[in-house]
């Protein structure tokens, strides 16, 4: 059999080179950004790699990465398109190897033999069982070519898709998604002309090649029949050339990165290069557009994740771009890659001069206008101090409960300096930070009840105050009540609750707040709420929408939580409530002051 | 009782003479954030300024000079703000003052 299986056919070169080309590519710039990770993420690396983690990331390769779990979940129809395309595609690979180590034994072949096996070995298809083979693999085109319509179909009307938008893209994109698009209907054409002429074929390239041979003459499949081959070697190839610059990188990024991720990677405030292996991992799906409230609200089309992470991975990120986003974390919440998509933005905007001359903040030292006693601290927060009800509600609940209490800030305090750090001057807040720190210890305190989310943030992430329990007001009230210290009345007022994007998807309470509100009146929840709440658009980490956009925002998701027919709108978030009381038509309050209100 | 600042204060009378300043810095600021041009220099930024309240950082002073050509020691003395936001939910002209506090650094200091 040998001798009617030469290896090489010109048609050949343009997949081969484009192979070849893709593997050093890759592998460039996967051992780069290996080399550069500083030596913390390499410990992390040595540490992980002999331990369960491996076998557990190997798994969700298999789910994320060719079965498309996630997106499958987020919508089944993209899932689809993805599964299909990835998995039918992978499938299309392997059952092609088993067919040539089958049929030729496990004698070396190289690459393009298995690839191009049917042009190879047409006479095969006179062989027995190959038609097993033949079947299996027209329904694996078959698959992966409803997939590419998908594809089509999602360019033309992304709607069908679920999808109000579709990403933009740029000029390697499409020309990977062309020769993309132009492979497997290639491969289709080339394998079918291939049964017009020496027969066999699956029920797809079977019947096609049958009625081909039908109706077109033999001399003109002769004269087609090769071109047809060199253009989807060629479509591969330049799919393989253009993949490394292209959105498609995501697909063989996504490996290392679920790996480097189970080996507990991450990415922090200062860029690393463990961020290229997030950046890259974007697909471009788009699906973090529709979230975005920028987007549906403000209709800014150029500032979403998906258009952030393009820019940044091809060094065209302007300041404007990584300073418009309210790091609301919606479309994080979304990404079905599971990119840390805050935490990029985030170090994306740390500046040249990020580092602090000496003298900054040397006015810090030493402030100390805290008053009280007590184990219990109170830290009320800048955006407190302007929305002084929440404040006198926090002195009754305290009263009420007979808890003795250290205000730190009643009379003026050091901000807790996440709003510096959100602006990407992290070196500078910490000396804010240290300056809060100092006064913590000093007071030795034991508890640190803060009324500001964003404060709150800080505290549990940045401020590590080993031997301080740091609770947002919301918990320490519910504690109170389920501890029965405090027992507000219950009346029949109607509430609905916003989640402050830092409390929700920042820190990951949602059930405190309702239980909270449970206890003193009726909850009713609107559209969006938990993980999938709006923001209220005043967002700190947002420096540069306007007043006029903010309160658009505001009005949108305010008109939603007024549709659940409320008599008072409640937020637990001094800066949600400012932007929510002058959006609303009906009361808005904090949390605090509705309890408050509520205890004999 | 203990005097409370409520961040007003008489600045000492100075003549400011438009001719000998450069006003392009200044030109360039107002460009990029216009609305500063709707300011009515309530002060209400200075009145709930975290920063102004532990120090005798102004920050209408500020914005106002270096809006007038005077950028000597703005750099410096907007070094103190913390950038907390509270001048921005007060400003009556809503103003986007934290965008102008990095703005300003961004046209005056060198990044
Ligand atoms: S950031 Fe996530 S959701 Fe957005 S396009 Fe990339 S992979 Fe999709
Ligand atoms: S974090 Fe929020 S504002 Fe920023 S891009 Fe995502 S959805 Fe849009
Ligand atoms: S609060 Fe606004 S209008 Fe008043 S001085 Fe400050 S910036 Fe100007
Ligand atoms: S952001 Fe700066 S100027 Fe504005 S109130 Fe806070 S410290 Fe003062």
């Amino acid at each position: 059999m040998d001798d009617i299986l030469l290896y090489f056919a010109p048609f050949t070169i343009p997949f081969v080179v484009g192979t070849l080309f893709l593997f050093i590519a890759v592998g460039v710039k996967w051992v780069l950004w290996l080399m550069r990770l500083p030596r913390v993420d390499k410990l992390l690396i040595r540490r992980g790699i002999f331990t369960r983690q491996t076998l557990i990331a190997v798994w969700e390769v298999i789910r994320e990465s060719l079965l498309h779990v996630r997106i499958f979940k987020h919508n089944p129809v993209l899932g689809y398109m993805h599964a299909s395309l990835a998995f039918g595609w992978f499938l299309l690979i392997a059952v092609g190897w088993i067919e040539t180590t089958v049929y030729l034994g496990a004698d070396f072949v190289p690459l393009q033999g298995h690839v191009f096996f049917k042009y190879f070995a047409p006479h095969l298809a006179l062989q027995e069982h190959y038609a097993v083979f033949e079947q299996l693999m027209d329904a694996l085109l078959l698959i992966v070519l409803s997939g590419v319509m998908l594809a089509w179909f999602k360019r033309l009307r992304s709607k069908a898709l679920g999808m109000r938008r579709t990403t933009k893209h740029v000029l390697f994109d499409r020309i990977a998604l062309s020769a993309l698009w132009f492979v497997f209907p290639a491969r289709l054409v080339a394998e079918s002309l291939t049964v017009a002429v020496y027969g066999g074929g699956g029920f797809l390239t079977g019947s096609i090649g049958g009625w081909l041979a039908e109706v077109v003459p033999a001399d003109v499949l002769a004269m087609v029949y090769e071109p047809a081959w060199w253009f989807y070697s060629c479509a591969l190839g330049v799919f393989f050339v253009a993949m490394p610059f292209s959105r498609y990188m995501h697909i063989l990024t996504e490996i290392p990165l679920i790996f480097l991720r189970r080996w507990s990677l991450r990415p922090n405030k200062e860029r690393r290069s463990y961020d290229n292996f997030e950046v890259e991992a974007c697909s471009r799906c788009g699906i973090c557009i529709d979230p975005c409230q920028l987007q549906a609200d403000l209709g800014l089309n150029d500032t979403q994740s998906v258009y952030f992470l393009r820019d940044r991975r091809y060094n065209m990120l302007s300041l404007k771009i990584a300073n418009n986003c309210l790091m609301c974390g919606r479309c994080e919440a979304k990404c079905p890659v599971g990119i840390n998509l805050n935490t990029l933005r985030l170090n994306s905007r740390a500046k040249r001069r990020n580092i602090p001359h000496e003298g900054r903040y040397r006015y810090l030292q030493g402030i100390d206008r805290s008053s009280g006693m007590g184990k219990v601290g109170y830290f009320a927060g800048c955006m407190t101090s302007l929305t002084p009800a929440v404040q006198r509600s926090m002195e009754r609940i305290f009263e009420a409960a007979g808890e003795e209490v250290w205000y730190a800030d009643r009379d003026g305090g050091v901000c807790c300096g996440r709003p510096l750090m959100l602006s990407g001057e992290t070196d500078a807040a910490r000396k804010m930070m240290e300056s809060n720190r100092a006064l913590f210890r000093k007071h030795e305190i034991t508890t640190l009840v803060t009324s500001c989310p964003i404060c709150l943030k800080v505290f549990k992430e940045e401020y590590h105050l080993e031997g301080v329990e740091v609770l947002h007001h919301t918990e320490y009230i519910d504690r109170l009540i389920a501890e029965g210290r405090i027992t507000p009345k219950s009346d029949n007022t109607a509430y609905t609750y916003h989640d402050p994007c830092e409390l929700g998807r920042g820190c990951g309470i949602y059930d405190a707040p309702r239980r909270v509100i449970g206890a003193v009146g009726k909850l009713a929840e609107p559209k969006h709420t938990r993980r999938d709440a709006l923001c209220c658009g005043s967002s700190l980490a947002n420096t540069v929408i306007n007043d006029g956009q903010q309160l658009r925002i505001a009005q949108r998701m305010t008109a939603e939580l007024e549709a659940t027919g409320c008599d008072t709108i409640v937020t637990a978030c001094p800066l949600c409530n400012k932007a929510i009381a002058r959006a609303a038509t009906r009361p808005a309050r904090d949390i605090a002051e509705i309890v408050a209100k509520n205890i004999e | 009782m203990r005097n409370i600042n409520f961040g007003y204060g008489i600045s000492r009378p100075r003549v400011i003479n438009m001719d000998n300043n450069d006003l392009r810095k200044s030109n360039a600021i107002i460009a990029e954030m216009p609305e500063l041009q709707a300011c009515i220099g309530c002060g209400s930024c200075t009145a709930s300024c975290t920063a102004g309240n532990l120090t005798d950082f102004n920050f209408r002073k500020l914005h106002t000079s270096v809006r007038r050509g005077e950028y000597k020691g703005a750099y410096e003395e907007l070094s103190k703000c913390m950038l907390c936001g509270k001048c921005r939910l007060v400003c009556p002209r809503g103003i986007n003052t934290r965008g102008l506090v990095m703005l300003i650094k961004r046209k005056l200091g060198d990044f």
